[in-house]
């Protein structure tokens, strides 16, 4: 299930909420263990299986750290067994069949392939439930006691399947005692209803360019087609990526959880450095102190470091999906910030600020190319028409069609992806505010209630992930 | 912000998203919808079967967005917001300004053309039919308002040539190729073609008519001749069904020719003949209004005008036949209509049967490029 659905909004959470909000206090986590299922059984109700038993293996895993604390080998015995399993399970579900088709390519050697359905998610939980045995281990969270407040962490359903990345411990005390507020639930709604506009009114909307573009033989696009279609990409990934994080964060605060940051205006970054500081962030603190870190960050000299990057920077590209176009992205940012560290970021310094904005996004828009085609031929293509190298010409006239049909939604999200319309909000007077506020939530209920209705394209990305 | 200002916010939200789950649960489902012209996904029953596969779900969704209180209203909403955004179409469907009686706006869908491949294939169809019969074959494409109106077009909007896939098409094509697209092409401006349907109207037919009668060697009547009676102005089509753009103004319908007294039509609706007539008034009162002509599509139907002297003629076709097959009763013994999606035999041997003097294959440019039943020309 989706939040950006008519069931998500008009039954399942509805529903949800006065469920939640009817029972008595203590048994808000077993109801909300039990709704998450739901919430993740809607797709592929086989794989409430699989995520069943993901939580029982790391409750157990946490309370035999958590007992064997004082032996550190036992403890470490069973930190080990815990993340090989979930490590084996994450690869065989996302990679086995990628690897089997590129060792089959070899000579003699024919591995079958599986075809099996990705079980949704399950980058985010994996990486999730990976961590709390580890943090226990570390000393850095309290052992969870109860199988039911687990649970309900590992399968909670406004992160569940698109992020942001919860780490047990940033939760831990909510999931023992949540404080429910009017202040804390309005600003969930607000919060709910920004991802939502972003995802439904802008993400898919431009979306569509994109797709036109995408889905184009490499001889017919010009361009300015390809650079639409790219910037449209950049756009479409950012509204609906973060529209989500948005909306997970909304709805943890309606049920009283409060999770982290995700997404910081990443498009105005200055360097891509700081836009990984600001995309996704979840998922790069995850990589900081699980992977670059314990491997010795940036204490053990220029060389380790490049190391260690290039390791983290493999790895977060191919978390984003079992295709070796996601290695060599991850691969594409490794070189950025190592050329970076090694002196780009000094020279950066040095010129103007619009300058190094526009490298920023350019190099971020470039790497979405990679990212988002399926294979190295279509990337090569794609680049090609880039750069004038396809021979499509510079533009046609369905370009400047879709130019002007697309126009508006361009504007918007360009200033979108700035903190303006934030800053101008913050200055609102009180009163204005209190008449503002609820007036936009309307129009932004009725308009994307409008267009899910009528949904022609309504796009999840991230089933990949 | 006070307290006060976040009650109203929460009230609001809960409000809004209570309200419409509420009366989604009391209002009644309806199991089709005028509007869209489409049978609408009724409350899926739950079976563990249905759960495991998935089907559930998927109906289930279907069922809550095509089920949602005042869809229709939505839709239109949605179109709406698309045009304050600046744009021109929704869904594939041009919005399209024009002053031409009865119209304010024509709703063009876009056409893309088919790969090569998709025309060489059925025109090799064609061929075998051409070389397989004695008698006279001909092949007619009837091109779209995306081609003959295409100046009504938003600047530059993106839009296939169906002029180009004739030309293709003909070159290629062995039997006598007839000119539908000259005939309308220098009569655009008239009424030619619905502003919210993709058919051609009785005018867009009778020119239609004109380049039939000279490419088979008969002598069309001028229009003069005929008397107009406007059977309904309140006929909104298939582009006004698909596109939300619902404040448009509705076609009119035409019929141009009244079926003779020595007339009779069989329609074999279902294989078994049923006594037919040119017109079915019954769908004058439904939404689909251009079934009326010949009562819709069906996989044969044959009419018999009692001009004994005169040729038979066999015509395999789309739906646009439906309102041009009227003007050819006066040159014809019989008019045999096949629809090759829904009848499949042998045509040649149809055609020994039924004594068939002429074949005439007629498609409109959008349905030759993408129905996948005309390799049947062949057999």
């Amino acid at each position: 299930m989706v939040f950006s659905s008519i069931l998500f909004l008009f039954a399942y959470l509805p529903i949800v909420l006065a469920l939640y909000y009817i029972v008595p206090a203590r048994w808000r986590n077993l109801c909300l263990f039990v709704v998450n299922l739901v919430f993740y059984g809607w797709g592929e109700p086989v794989y409430i299986l699989l995520m069943l038993f993901s939580i029982t293996v790391n409750y157990f895993a946490g309370r035999l750290i958590s007992k064997h604390r004082a032996e550190d080998k036992k403890a470490r015995g069973v930190l080990v067994a815990n993340t090989v399993i979930n490590l084996a399970m994450l690869v065989f579900f996302k990679y086995y069949d990628l690897f089997a088709g590129t060792i089959s390519l070899i000579p003699g050697v024919n591995l079958p392939t599986l075809g099996l359905e990705l079980p949704i998610g399950i980058s985010f939980y994996t990486f999730q439930t990976m961590s709390y045995p580890i943090d226990v281990y570390r000393g850095e969270a309290d052992v969870q006691k109860s199988y039911i407040s687990f649970g309900t962490f590992v399968a909670l359903f406004p992160q569940l399947i698109a992020g942001p990345i919860v780490r047990y411990k940033d939760v831990a005390n909510q999931l023992n005692f949540r404080a429910n507020s009017v202040e804390q639930f309005s600003s969930g709604v607000r919060r709910f209803l920004v991802g939502l506009a972003k995802k439904v009114l802008i993400a898919n909307n431009i979306g569509v360019l994109w797709d036109t573009y995408s889905a184009m033989p490499a001889g017919e696009l010009t361009v300015l087609g390809a650079w639409l279609g790219i910037v449209a990409f950049s756009l479409q990934i950012y509204f609906d990526f973060s529209g989500y994080s948005d909306m997970a964060i909304g709805l943890g605060r309606m049920l009283g959880f409060e999770f982290l940051e995700n997404f910081n205006y990443p498009y105005i970054s200055q360097s891509v450095t700081e836009f990984w500081r600001r995309w996704h962030i979840s998922l790069g603190t995850w990589f900081r102190d699980y992977v670059y870190i314990p491997l010795g960050g940036n204490r053990r000299g220029l060389g380790r470091q490049f190391f260690n990057i290039l390791v983290v920077w493999a790895l977060t590209g191919f978390w984003h999906g079992a295709n070796w176009t996601f290695l060599m992205w991850g691969l594409y940012y490794a070189l950025f910030l190592m050329i970076e560290k090694a002196f780009l970021l000094k020279w950066l310094k040095k010129i103007p600020r619009f300058i190094r904005h526009i490298y920023a996004v350019v190099v971020a828009v470039c790497g979405w190319v990679l990212f988002q085609l399926d294979s190295v031929r279509q990337v090569g293509a794609y680049y090609k028409a880039m750069f004038g190298g396809a021979g499509g010409g510079l533009w046609n006239r369905a370009d400047l069609y879709r130019l002007g049909s697309f126009a508006v939604i361009f504007i918007v999200a360009i200033l979108a992806s700035t903190p303006l319309g934030k800053k101008l909000y913050d200055r609102l007077p009180k009163r204005a505010a209190a008449i503002v506020t609820p007036v936009l939530m309307v129009l932004v209920l009725v308009v994307c209630t409008a267009y899910l209705v009528d949904a022609t394209y309504n796009p999840f990305l991230y089933f990949r992930f | 912000m006070s307290k006060n200002s976040h009650r109203v916010q929460i009230v609001l939200f809960l409000v809004f998203i209570g309200a419409f789950f509420l009366l989604h649960l009391c209002l009644p489902d309806r199991s089709f919808s005028e509007r869209e012209n489409r049978v609408m996904q009724e409350a899926p029953r739950f079976t563990f079967s249905e759960l495991f596969s998935g089907r559930f779900m998927t109906k289930f969704e279907k069922y809550m967005s095509d089920q949602f209180p005042a869809r229709d209203a939505w839709t239109t909403l949605k179109a709406r917001a698309e045009v304050t955004q600046g744009k021109q179409e929704n869904k594939n469907v041009y919005l399209c300004p024009v002053e031409r009686e009865p119209l304010e706006y024509m709703l063009i869908e876009r056409f893309d053309a088919p790969e090569d491949s998709v025309i060489e294939k059925n025109i090799s169809a064609l061929n075998t039919l051409c070389e397989a019969t004695d008698g006279e074959v001909y092949f007619a494409l009837i091109p779209g308002a995306g081609e003959i109106c295409k100046d009504l077009l938003p600047d530059d909007a993106p839009m296939d040539s169906q002029r180009a896939v004739i030309e293709k098409a003909y070159a290629l094509s062995e039997a006598k190729n007839v000119d539908v697209f000259g005939a309308l092409d220098a009569h655009d401006g008239e009424y030619l073609f619905y502003g919210t349907d993709h058919h051609w109207t009785s005018r867009g037919a009778y020119y239609g008519y004109t380049a039939f009668a000279q490419a088979m060697g008969f002598e069309s009547r001028p229009i003069s001749d005929f008397e107009v009676e406007t059977v309904t102005t309140e006929f909104y089509g298939t582009t006004y069904s698909s596109s939300g753009f619902s404040w448009v103004q509705p076609d009119h319908i035409e019929r141009w020719v009244q079926q003779g007294e020595n007339v009779t039509i069989t329609n074999y609706p279902a294989g078994s003949p049923v006594e037919a007539s040119l017109y079915d008034d019954s769908f004058l009162a439904k939404k689909d209004k251009y079934a009326s002509f010949l009562g819709g599509n069906t996989p044969q139907l044959v009419a018999e005008t009692g001009l004994a002297d005169k040729p038979k003629l066999l015509i395999v076709r789309d739906s646009y036949m439906d309102s041009a097959m009227p003007f050819l009763l006066e040159d014809y013994s019989e008019i045999h209509m096949i629809d090759l999606r829904y009848f499949r035999t042998s045509l040649r041997e149809y055609i020994a049967e039924n004594e068939i003097d002429q074949v005439l294959v007629c498609y409109s440019v959008a349905n030759f490029s993408t129905d996948t039943n005309l390799f049947l020309l062949g057999l």
